[in-house]
């Protein structure tokens, strides 16, 4: 009985692994939280059940959502009454959007195309359908 | 035997007994109940999720009361009542007391049980077993969500109830004889996690209460309109629900502890490294909770203080797997229904592990939060390891406490099952999270990928609960009319290794 | 006994070892081709989907290596074994406790 030289081999070789996930987790996510300077700043309101999004300009989109290509954006996401989750999987880009906070989140699309909006945190009735849809045109 | 009824008696007077074995069989029978309730709520959300488009529930709000109801079933009216239960049967026979330190509080404690689920089950609110403010505040419709308050506030004061009375029978109560660091490990399970329960649950009864006076509208913790924060609750919630991860879990490991080293015939490898661990768990268990929040926009030291908390806990319980292995290698062991399930649940406990250090990474977040992919993980967990924990221990009881044996041909069927049927599902939802798919959802586009995915997780799902119908048959048929078990040794594994109930024996830890 | 079952858990340590010192070096040299080429941002979804699978690697390696383990205990140590006849000394009482 009692320890023995394997389990201590063991527990290192554990530590060993735990220590590089979390350096390079650590790595990582220094490199994506830095906002671009240049980043266009698009305002995401969520309510039950649809998406709001207001342009540098002002203009405003609800469940729709038109950026250009190659342009950095960053998205200021707030909610007006629970809180729902904004979430676009292609671009993994997922930010809560929580009543009297302003969350971040920027991305640089690199791919023209329509890719889903939807919320991922459980907001009630029609959670499953609070979707939307991204436009991504060429700047050309 | 001491886990068996001493005579047939009316059921009223078992009802009414505070003598542990009579309360801990009352434990035992109400969480299988609940098991098999709440595992009918999961395959008919199963079912409807078979195809985009309503199937079998007719509307969203119906899909989220049940999501709710199962959840919460499963985790507080079947895991914690679980081991309360056989912690109940065991504990005062591991310390050689004659019962539990308070049978009258106990004999309160699991009474409040039924209490507490009527109030869930009668009211089926849809708030989520998370209950997140502000929707369980300003939009979950009452009185179901308050009706959910006060049942779950019941059920944490009767596991905060037991819990006392586990520590005082395994610390006050223990033979002088008996050194803690001899206490086998199943009850050392139960003392960290009663200490846990009692340094835990306050913070989530706080928060609940906190929530009801939000709600009556005489306060506003969680509403920004009146100067609250709703991640103030997550936080409350998280800070007691991440240690009860392990509160749920330990049980588990410590009944394995019991049956891997019985059925290998041979000592356990080290029961000092099984305490350490233990130990080590139920305090790092308490620097972790951020973990569950890295989206609500935390910024980039709080996410990295609480990845590191997390990623400590991981050693201890790689040294469990380890004792688990190490005990097995060199013995001579018998594949009965209770060795099986525990060696499939290490299997599983290691690969939900293995998915909780990839959860940990902080950007990997972005991809897996609040999908599939954590619907997944969780349930690889609960069920993977924490059912199939439990499930071998209530066949490794069932000869004790009912005589009879077990039909084997229905065990290995639900075994087979069971397991195939955890990794069908569970394994694939972990795929669906990195397709994208949100959890909690009544419906979904018609995504192809996501299509396919689900009918392979609702398969594998009803074979699971195919298992699990042989299982509930296997429990009723066989306590009845099962063969008469050798109490002396039903597992037939020689005489050397003693049972739990003839741990009257001087040198009965350690194996 | 108990040397030679230390002995071939050592063997696996050390082939643990091996593996996740490669899965360690690759993706540096990977990050040093990254580095010379012009980029003007930081490609997130790049960047996560990459950390995702070198951990997912790093947890399949060690998965094959634990559940390879296990099955292997299965087999071996099952009392059906034909080397598993006589019952063990733990079971004869010639190990101290």
């Amino acid at each position: 009985m009692g320890h023995d030289t394997a389990e201590w081999v063991y527990v290192g070789v554990i530590c060993g692994i735990l220590a590089w996930v979390g350096a390079d987790s650590w790595y990582v996510e220094k490199l994506v939280d830095d906002v671009p300077k240049d980043a266009e700043v698009i305002k995401v309101t969520a309510q039950q059940w649809f998406w709001t999004f207001e342009h540098k300009d002002g203009t405003k989109e609800v469940g729709q959502l038109h950026l250009k290509k190659g342009q950095p954006y960053k998205f200021e996401i707030t909610s007006k009454d629970v809180n729902h989750a904004f979430n676009m999987p292609d671009w993994v880009i997922m930010q809560d959007a929580i009543p009297g906070r302003i969350n971040k989140a920027w991305f640089v699309p690199d791919q023209v195309g329509e890719f889903p909006i939807q919320c991922r945190e459980y907001c009630g009735l029609l959670h499953y359908n609070m979707r939307g849809t991204l436009y991504i045109e060429d700047n050309k | 035997m001491v886990l068996e009824l001493a005579r047939p008696r009316p059921i009223w007077q078992i009802m009414f007994s505070t003598h542990h074995t009579d309360v801990a069989l009352l434990y035992t029978i109400t969480s299988l109940a609940f098991l098999f309730m709440g595992g009918v709520l999961a395959l008919t959300l199963r079912a409807e999720l078979f195809a985009p488009g309503p199937q079998i529930i007719p509307d969203s709000i119906t899909f989220n009361r049940i999501f709710t109801v199962h959840g919460t079933t499963m985790l507080f009216l079947f895991a914690i009542p679980f081991a309360s239960g056989i912690g109940n049967y065991l504990v005062p026979i591991m310390v050689r007391y004659k019962d539990m330190a308070y049978p009258k509080l106990n004999a309160i404690a699991f009474w409040m049980i039924p209490v507490g689920a009527a109030l869930v089950w009668l009211g089926f609110s849809d708030v989520s077993w998370t209950a997140y403010a502000p929707y369980s505040v300003i939009r979950a419709p009452g009185p179901a969500a308050d009706m959910w308050i006060f049942g779950l506030k019941i059920v944490g004061i009767s596991s905060v109830l037991s819990s006392i009375n586990f520590v005082v029978t395994i610390m006050k109560c223990k033979h002088p004889d008996l050194p803690l660091s001899k206490v086998p490990l199943f009850a050392w399970s139960m003392l960290v996690i009663s200490l846990m329960t009692i340094v835990a649950i306050p913070t989530f009864a706080a928060a609940l209460l906190m929530m009801l006076t939000d709600r009556l509208g005489v306060s506003g913790f969680f509403n920004p309109a009146m100067g609250g924060d709703p991640i103030a609750y997550q936080h409350l919630f998280w800070f007691t629900f991440h240690p009860e991860v392990y509160i749920f879990i330990l049980p588990a490991i410590g009944m394995m502890y019991e049956i891997i080293p019985r059925f290998s015939r041979k000592p356990l490898y080290s029961q000092a490294s099984g305490v350490f661990a233990f130990v080590m768990l139920a305090i790092i268990g308490f620097a972790s909770w951020g973990h569950h929040m890295f989206a609500t926009g935390m910024s980039f030291t709080e996410k990295t203080v609480f990845m590191i908390g997390t990623l400590a806990a991981v050693p201890a319980s790689g040294m469990h797997v380890f004792n688990y292995l190490a005990t097995m290698w060199g013995g001579r062991i018998r594949f009965d229904a209770p060795m099986k399930f525990a060696v499939g649940g290490i299997a599983l406990f290691f690969s939900a592990g293995a998915g909780g250090v990839l959860n940990t990474a902080m950007p990997l977040d972005f991809i897996t939060h609040d999908t599939y992919w954590v619907v997944g993980h969780m349930h690889l967990f609960l069920t993977g390891t924490i059912a199939f924990g439990f499930v071998a221990f209530t066949y490794y009881l069932f000869p004790f406490i009912t005589g009879r044996m077990y039909n084997r041909k229905l065990a290995d069927y639900h075994f087979i099952t069971m397991f195939a049927g955890t990794v069908m599902v569970f394994f694939t939802q972990h795929l669906l999270g990195l397709y994208g798919m949100p959890r909690r959802v009544f419906d979904y586009p018609p995504f192809p990928a996501w299509i396919a995915m689900n009918e392979f997780a609702t398969i594998g799902a009803f074979i699971l609960g195919s298992g699990m119908l042989a299982f509930l048959i296997n429990l009723i048929y066989s306590s009845a009319k099962g063969k008469e078990a050798n109490m002396d040794d039903p597992f037939g594994l020689g005489g050397k290794y003693y049972y739990p109930v003839s741990a009257k024996t001087p040198h009965h830890t350690g194996y | 006994m108990k040397t030679t079952s230390i002995q071939s858990m050592k063997s696996i340590l050390a082939l643990l070892a091996v593996s996740l010192t490669a899965l360690l070096v690759l993706p540096l040299v990977n990050l040093a081709d990254a580095a010379t080429g012009e980029k003007e941002y930081v490609k997130l979804r790049n960047e996560i989907w990459n950390l995702f699978f070198r951990m997912t690697t790093a947890a399949f390696v060690v998965g094959a290596v634990v559940s390879g383990t296990i099955i292997w205990l299965v087999w071996r140590f099952r009392e059906s074994h034909p080397k598993n006849k006589a019952p063990t000394k733990w079971e004869t009482g010639e190990a101290a406790h």
